[in-house]
């Protein structure tokens, strides 16, 4: 279950069920239970019926009717310069926190 | 008929991350796991005969390892290097602060949306499932591929086996 599908079929899986949600929901819609049991009820489908490798199904749930969320991640063209720096410094943190544990490796 | 909007698509996250990270700087693109050939093993027995497991990148919270509320910035400090391992008939506490999810249009306060084990059970309860395995696993995301595939790929699959699961949910964030 994923929602960044060019990520997943870039690496390639047995089998793929794709909702076109924001990041954080592969398993479906916050607070609803019916869009969570629909999103399991489809990859349990696909695991029983795939036919071969690299089967993608993607779920028919909409986030929303506006599309207009999918402008928003990582869009280099919503960005300030002043953002982008403020950002870079976020990473460097990250990059930061990251190096110094002892058992990343 | 009328077509759906252009940017109506699934987003690009390969694209729009490998500008990003050039804008902020970053020279060096980089290169997502990519394969050519790729496995696949029919079931062996119907699903309400099999056991299956559930594999999470969701982190167990860590108290003293900073903000891992819902909508936190990105914590890196709450990321975990080794898989884990937890009851499926507990009510863990598991949270996504250590990842990169949509924090505009993801709230993160229903963990369901990333880690279906209450709608697992329900499916086992139906009879839809024949059972999970007595235990869930949590990969790391730690940003090392070597250290995936060699070390925590085989940990996850070498617990999955001790379980007995017939069919493996993989579920990332």
């Amino acid at each position: 279950m994923g929602a960044a599908k060019d990520i997943v079929e870039h690496c390639g899986v047995p089998r793929f069920v794709f909702s076109d949600f924001p990041l954080g929901n592969s398993a479906g819609k916050p607070f609803d239970v019916e869009s969570q049991a629909a999103t399991l009820e489809l990859a349990l489908r696909v695991l029983e019926s795939a036919p071969a490798p690299r089967t993608t199904v993607q779920s028919p749930q909409r986030w929303s009717e506006d599309a207009s969320w999918k402008l928003d991640y990582h869009n280099l063209a919503k960005m300030t310069s002043a953002e982008i720096a403020e950002h870079r410094k976020e990473f460097e943190a990250v990059k930061a926190v990251i190096a110094s544990k002892p058992d990343r490796k | 008929m009328k077509f759906a909007p252009e940017h109506d698509v699934p987003i690009p996250y390969m694209q729009r991350t490998r500008d990003y990270y050039r804008a902020l700087g970053f020279e060096t693109p980089y290169h997502w796991a990519h394969y050519d050939e790729v496995p696949f093993t029919p079931l062996a027995r119907p699903l309400a005969q099999s056991r299956l497991a559930l594999i999470t990148t969701a982190a167990p919270y860590q108290p003293g390892a900073g903000n891992q509320e819902p909508g936190a910035p990105y914590n890196a400090a709450a990321k975990f290097y080794t898989v884990y391992t937890d009851s499926t008939d507990s009510e863990p506490d598991l949270r996504i602060s250590h990842v990169g999810y949509d924090r505009k249009h993801t709230h993160a306060r229903d963990l369901n949306t990333w880690f279906p084990l209450a709608r697992l059970r329900e499916a086992v309860k139906a009879g839809r499932l024949g059972a999970l395995t007595p235990r869930f696993y949590g990969s790391p995301t730690n940003r090392s591929q070597r250290v995936t595939l060699e070390r925590d790929a085989p940990e996850l699959l070498a617990r999955c086996r001790v379980d007995a699961a017939d069919v493996a949910l993989i579920v990332p964030t």
